[in-house]
């Protein structure tokens, strides 16, 4: 499964691009020094490489002391698993269009190809290029700071290390567009956000906790002695709570009438004893001294095969509640044409007088079909009009169109429509018919 | 809406991922394009050195100079009435004695120097003393019974002598004349003592420079960075001797305490006691940039700041012995000269090369030289070393020095492997300026040195070092970094050490190559069948 996830952090993508464009410029200046070539001058360019030198290192005492920190280090643990898998895949899988062997995680963001070489950096040429380098900073004299007889053999392997990093560098661009598309991982790295696989157990119990925090439902916990030990916003809200302290720590007793106390007693007895309560309506006492109704849910929390108390849910039932079942009703008895477009232009649900107006038996005729199905050819495109206007956001309060009914016959309707949100996103469009076919012919 | 805003916020974090790493570059170029080393002029920083001022003294006021000289000894005699220890002092410096005290690895002491060595201009003294004696500072020595023990034979107003009117003549022993004498077109004067002996002070660069500025017989002949205009140079030819600049006198840098003048002429000088270094005036950390400074540990000032010798006349580089005694037609002394008047040809000393505005060749010294002796055996497979400058990127004293090296052809003896000393200058017939058979020279200079003559002669290469230590440049013609860290740099030549710039691996920059054409052809190799495959899918 995967999933847009924030998976390179601020300091990492920091670390890794002032990395690059440090290690850019080191060669660029390094290979001046080398003699290469001609740019800044031998003079600017040895200042511009032992000022880029310093920057470097100082980074990278951030960055050790960053991944030790937030325990990345463990990135770079190798693993011979699936190392020949990986180069198998780059070797031929990937010309076939294979998947790719290993997946990424937020705990396993390197393929074990990718451990094995960035260690390889971090151990090996990295540490070789700062150390020969200090060494070729300070050395200015046979036995100063080390006696190393000359600058010929720091400077050789210093040379091997540039080749080698230019060498990954290369390697490493090139690699970066094996991704799903070849600015994947590019993007990922600048802003931080991959989709990327992710575990579904771990997922799940994550997305479950953020549910019961966000939930509509009241969530409420008590002990043993009936004390609350926990809720959630919902519950606060019904309950009229402003502040959590407000009860948490009190008896569950204050959240009832004296006559409905006894009721509550008994359930709770009841789910000590181990019972699950799946739906009780209850009618509660609010902190401002108002009542509410509300359906009770109530199970045992087990620690050590002991219940050490009980949880569960309230779901409002209020006035609004009741507004919305009307509402329902209301769509599907309707002497208007009721219907909901999904964002592809299918249609999902339509209402019976909508049936009736363009014909149709039942629902299933027409459910899963696209909506060109509902004009005569040279209609369609006012429709499609409407639709991606709708789409983009747009409500269309009034608009006569000519239905093209399933027998084939037409008929003229004042149409309706609106979009559908999911968060900010719209997922579709829904809308009014009222016929006026009989009304044109009057 | 919300969509818009999003991708708002998203840029406002790549903005700041991008200005956290850009920040501290610009802020960097900022600090260091600071004009930290700017050409804005800063005093130069001076130890140790104020003018020697003497104290004042008015030879004219003492009796006994206003006697009527005689003699030069006279004089002298006078001058160490007073001062009385000067001539003991004098009798023990390398000027009088033209040796210095030698330990040689063996631990024997020898006397060393220009009275024993040979050199690569006209070779060696004995036999010739009276001709190279012209610039001893004494009278008379005019073969090897001269007694360097009378202080009475001592000069003392060559080097003192304010009037400009005392010259010794070039072929007397050390004598000036006693009446007017021509040599050659020029007319020597017979000098007035007593007006000499009442006009004497610390020496200046003209004192010095009648011997020291014209050896080897002409202007500039040797050393290459000292030369008659450094009486006159501008501070583009010599800063320190610049008329307009510091005006310094060589007894500046040459101090002399009881007459013992420092400095070494690595020509004559085999050891680096008496030395003078910049750094006595000039500090150890003379430049502000400390990686200037700590070049100095490696590098000899004189390496940067003189990047030319010779800058005004032209210094001899070769000298081909072999080629003299040819004459013209008329049997008349053959002489060639070059459209700057230098003497490339001359019947009594053969071919010569002149150059100038010379970039200096570069080697390593540790301030030690050894020398070809008189009889020292030795092959002519490459040139003979008559003197090198000891030291190498090992030696923990050596620096990389600027040199002129003075090349020629000298006599030498095949069977005996040794070069010889010819009898050059004399009225007799074996002189070979008198007789032009270098068999015979060389019979009798041999004689004089006591050395051993097969009776076959030839000539053989043969090089001279002189590191080269005057007309240093203003700061702003030293040389720069990349003339030396480069390819093709100053120090092209000198090996044995990693010199940044200019050294690298061949075989790994060929290694290095590979491996980055092999990486870019690989990921192109790569990128051209994911490509293909993917329209094949």
């Amino acid at each position: 499964m995967k999933k847009r996830t924030y998976i390179y952090k601020g300091f990492e993508r920091f670390w890794h691009w002032s990395q690059a464009l440090l290690i850019f410029f080191l060669a660029l200046t390094g290979f001046e020094i080398h003699g290469s070539f001609s740019l800044f001058g031998f003079k600017d360019v040895v200042k511009w490489h032992d000022m880029a030198a310093w920057a470097f290192i100082v980074l990278i005492v951030f960055a050790i002391f960053w991944h030790f920190a937030t325990g990345e280090w463990k990135q770079y643990i190798p693993t011979t698993k699936l190392v020949k898998a990986q180069i198998s895949y780059y070797i031929t899988g990937i010309f076939k269009g294979a998947p790719h062997p290993t997946h990424k995680t937020i705990y396993n963001k390197f393929n074990p190809l990718q451990r094995l070489i960035y260690l390889g950096l971090k151990l090996l040429i990295i540490p070789l290029q700062v150390g020969t380098g200090l060494v070729y900073m300070f050395y200015i004299y046979p036995n100063n700071p080390a006696h190393v007889g000359g600058l010929g053999l720091v400077a050789i392997i210093h040379t091997f290390g540039a080749f080698s990093l230019l060498a990954f560098i290369i390697a490493h661009v090139y690699l970066t567009t094996t991704a799903e598309t070849p600015l994947t991982s590019i993007k990922a790295m600048l802003t931080g956000w991959e989709a990327i696989d992710v575990d579904e157990k771990e997922e799940r119990s994550k997305h479950l906790q953020q549910a019961v925090n966000d939930s509509a439902a009241g969530y409420y916990r008590i002990d043993s002695n009936g004390i609350f030990v926990d809720v959630n916003q919902a519950w606060l809200d019904f309950y009229k709570c402003t502040q959590r302290d407000q009860i948490i720590g009190k008896h569950y007793s204050i959240t009832r009438d004296k006559k409905d106390l006894a009721e509550l007693d008994l359930l709770v007895s009841r789910v000590l004893f181990g019972e699950f309560i799946t739906g009780v309506p209850a009618t509660r006492k609010c902190m401002d001294g108002s009542s509410g109704k509300h359906l009770l849910s109530a199970n045992p929390v087990i620690e050590n095969e002991e219940v050490i108390g009980m949880e569960g849910f309230v779901l409002n039932i209020s006035e609004a509640e009741g507004l919305s079942e009307h509402m329902y009703y209301t769509v599907r008895n309707s002497g208007a044409g009721y219907y909901r477009l999904d964002d592809k232009g299918i249609i999902v649900e339509v209402n019976n007088a909508w049936l009736e107006l363009y014909k149709y038996d039942n629902k299933e005729q027409i459910i899963g079909k696209h909506y060109s199905i509902t004009r005569s050819p040279n209609e369609v495109e006012n429709l499609e009009k409407s639709f991606n206007s709708v789409m983009k956001g747009e409500t269309i309060t009034g608009k006569i169109a000519i239905r093209k009914c399933r027998d084939g016959s037409t008929g003229r309707h004042i149409l309706s429509a609106n979009p559908v949100f999911v968060g900010n996103q719209a997922v579709g469009m829904e809308g009014f018919i009222l016929d006026i076919t009989t009304l044109e012919q009057d | 809406m919300r969509i818009e805003k999003e991708s708002k916020k998203e840029f406002i974090k790549l903005l700041v991922l991008f200005m956290a790493i850009i920040t501290p570059w610009i802020l960097g170029i900022a600090y260091f394009s600071k004009p930290a080393d700017s050409v804005a002029e800063h005093s130069i920083k001076l130890v140790n050195y104020k003018a020697d001022v003497g104290s004042r003294v008015d030879h004219q006021k003492f009796l006994i100079l206003q006697q009527d000289f005689k003699t030069p000894q006279d004089v002298t005699a006078a001058c160490v009435s007073c001062h009385n220890m000067a001539g003991q002092d004098i009798m023990r410096s390398s000027h009088w004695t033209w040796a210095r005290e030698y330990v040689t690895e063996s631990g024997d002491t020898l006397q060393l120097g220009k009275k024993n060595m040979i050199n690569n201009f006209c070779i060696g003294v004995s036999s010739n003393e009276a001709r190279c004696t012209s610039c001893h500072i004494g009278y008379g020595w005019e073969d090897e019974n001269f007694d360097f023990t009378d202080s009475r034979n001592i000069d003392c107003i060559v080097c003192h002598d304010q009037t400009g009117t005392y010259k010794k003549f070039p072929t007397a022993a050390g004598y000036p004349v006693n009446e007017a004498k021509k040599f050659g077109n020029t007319l020597f004067q017979a000098p007035d003592y007593a007006f000499i002996a009442q006009n004497v002070g610390s020496p200046s660069r003209q004192n010095c420079g009648v011997c020291h500025f014209v050896g080897g017989g002409g202007n500039n002949v040797k050393h290459g960075d000292i030369a008659m205009e450094s009486n006159q140079a501008s501070k583009e030819i010599d800063v320190h001797m610049a008329i307009e600049g510091a005006n310094m006198d060589c007894v500046a840098c040459h101090i002399a305490d009881e007459h013992n003048i420092t400095g070494n002429l690595y020509s004559v000088s085999s050891d680096n006691t008496n030395s003078i270094t910049c750094d006595q005036c000039h500090t150890n950390y003379p430049h502000k940039n400390q990686t200037l400074n700590d070049h100095s540990n490696k590098v000899a000032c004189q390496t940067c700041h003189i990047p030319k010798y010779a800058k005004a006349s032209a210094t001899k580089m070769n000298w081909d012995w072999s080629s003299a005694g040819q004459f013209n037609e008329d049997g008349s002394t053959l002489i060639k000269k070059d459209s700057a008047g230098n003497i490339t040809y001359h019947s009594m000393k053969g071919t010569f090369v002149w150059e100038n505005m010379i970039t200096p060749e570069y080697y390593w010294f540790n301030g030690k030289a050894d020398h070809y002796l008189l009889g020292d055996k030795v092959d002519t497979i490459d040139a003979i070393q008559v003197n090198s400058l000891l030291g190498s990127y090992e030696d923990e004293f050596a620096k990389i020095f600027p040199v002129k090296v003075h090349r020629g052809r000298q006599i030498y003896d095949p069977v005996n492997q040794i070069l010889i000393l010819p009898h050059l200058f004399g009225k007799d017939s074996s002189a070979y300026w008198t007789g032009y058979d270098w068999n015979k020279a060389a019979k009798a200079g041999m004689k004089s040195a006591k050395l051993p003559y097969s009776g076959q002669y030839t000539f053989a290469r043969t090089e001279m070092y002189w590191p080269i230590n005057h007309m240093v440049a203003p700061a702003e013609e030293s040389l720069g970094c990349s003339d030396c860290h480069s390819r093709d740099g100053h120090l092209a030549n000198l090996a044995g050490f990693y010199l940044p710039g200019r050294d690298r691996s061949i075989f790994l920059d060929r290694v290095g190559f590979i491996l980055i054409v092999m990486a870019i052809a690989g990921v192109a190799f790569h990128a051209t069948l994911r490509i293909a495959g993917k329209r094949n899918n």
